[in-house]
């Protein structure tokens, strides 16, 4: 009679441990903080293919297409450029244009404050009857052939094998020879550490399948990104498609990635 | 005779070794060892730049954390709207996983201005396909409502027909588009 007692009492006592244990964890669960927020390798992947695979430099396709058609000049994308990078004041890596257009197709460009602040009025300063408006979001053009590559003295810029104009600031001896030699004006002295600074297209974003931030924040889907390797995508898809698609001055030869929808003839 | 003969010519060749020599050592020291791996630019400046901070996360990031906000935002026209842009960026809000500052909480006049960053009709530029514009203070009076109403009393800024929508339903009116 003594044993089955014994018995039980063994499985009962083994049975407080485990609630117990498990009482004690789950309350230290509760007690030690956590930590909270997704690292950046939990964000879900905007561009599939990127996470997990190793990088190869010499296959990859990028594209960035504006849709003028669809920008509403928020200048979300300017405000989130500013923020991610820490841009000085008064230096744009991208900003947003405004056309105006009147009856007698004279054109009219403005872009208070790089359209940091959006355009939350209408033009004053002119006395003309509007006959059009529209915005132009202008950023790095991704040039296949471009300018300040082939400027720059110390090899401080360069083009990547996958196909991104970058800096290294720590080579940049400030000379601004390539900001002179960029047709799209998308380059710019930082006065704070006097070496030339552009638009990347968030490469640092993208090498962990983010979209640019510009892109992300965009409310009207204007900006688009993606990987042209990916016949998914909805670049590869509008690029293959009967879409109105141009890009910046085509005559300089700098043959650009960046593609726009929608562009007029007065844009340049 | 001979070796004065040669002897300008050996010096000729000494000082080219030597300056050969030089300015190989030189390229050496000076050159940046990754320099020439992929092109004339040192190739270890794409993976600086590829290791630069993540200042804004995704919506994803946002609403993992703040799921009651996730409810409302993502029921609503608003969706594709960045919290970051009204909020300002994740990197100011969460470090090393844990929160690490306070993200100001923008109140009546700047919900004013944020709206009218987009809504504003008054800029003749904005398609009505792609947004609902309106202006101010004709709408406020339109809707019967004091001129110094700021956005946010009517309309939900996460959802903004949330209200309105809530309202129309309880009060069965049927209100012209």
């Amino acid at each position: 009679m003594g044993k089955p007692d014994a018995e039980l009492d063994k499985e009962r006592r083994a049975f407080i441990k485990k609630v117990l244990n498990g009482a004690i964890a789950g309350s230290l669960l509760l007690v030690i903080p956590m930590p909270i927020g997704a690292a950046t390798e939990e964000i879900p992947e905007q561009i599939p293919g990127i996470r997990g695979e190793k990088w190869d430099m010499f296959n990859q396709r990028f594209a960035f297409i504006v849709d003028i058609t669809r920008c509403i000049g928020c200048g979300s994308c300017c405000v989130a450029d500013r923020r991610e990078y820490n841009v000085p004041e008064g230096y744009y890596r991208t900003w947003v244009e405004r056309y105006l257009k009147d009856f007698e197709s004279e054109v009219y460009v403005d872009s208070p404050h790089g359209g940091l602040d959006g355009y939350q009025s209408p033009r004053t300063d002119i006395e003309v009857e509007v006959r059009d408006t529209f915005f132009v979001p202008k950023l790095c053009n991704m040039c296949k052939e471009p300018p300040c590559v082939q400027v720059c003295p110390v090899g401080a810029t360069f083009k990547t094998p996958d196909g991104f104009v970058l800096m290294d600031p720590k080579r940049c001896v400030g000379c601004a020879y390539c900001i002179q030699a960029c047709p799209y004006s998308s380059r710019f002295l930082n006065p704070n550490t006097r070496t030339a600074e552009k638009c990347t297209w968030c490469y640092h974003r993208v090498r962990k399948g983010l979209l640019p931030i510009c892109v992300n924040v965009c409310p009207t889907g204007a900006r688009k990104f993606g990987d042209l390797n990916d016949k998914n995508s909805e670049v590869y898809k509008l690029l293959h498609e009967h879409e109105v698609l141009t890009v910046l001055k085509k005559d300089m030869g700098t043959y650009p990635a960046l593609y726009y929808k929608g562009l007029r003839r007065e844009v340049v | 005779m001979k070796s004065s003969y040669n002897s300008h010519i050996k010096r000729i060749v000494l000082g080219l070794v030597v300056f050969a020599v030089l300015g190989f050592v030189g390229k050496i020291v000076m050159m940046p060892k990754s320099f020439g791996k992929y092109g004339p630019y040192r190739a270890d400046a794409i993976d600086e730049e590829a290791n630069r901070e993540i200042r804004h996360g995704t919506n994803a990031s946002c609403l993992s954390c703040h799921p009651h906000e996730a409810n409302i935002h993502l029921a609503g026209l608003h969706k594709t709207i960045s919290c970051e842009f009204c909020h300002g960026p994740y990197a100011d809000h969460i470090k090393d996983g844990k929160v690490y500052g306070k993200l100001p909480v923008k109140t009546k006049e700047e919900i004013k201005v944020l709206c009218l960053r987009c809504h504003n009709k008054a800029i003749q530029a904005r398609p009505g396909e792609v947004i609902k514009t309106i202006v101010m203070p004709e709408h406020l009076e339109s809707q019967k409502v004091k001129v110094s109403h700021t956005c946010d009393q009517c309309h939900q800024v996460h959802a903004p027909l949330k209200y309105i929508n809530r309202a129309k339903e309880i009060t069965g009116i049927k209100e012209k588009s």
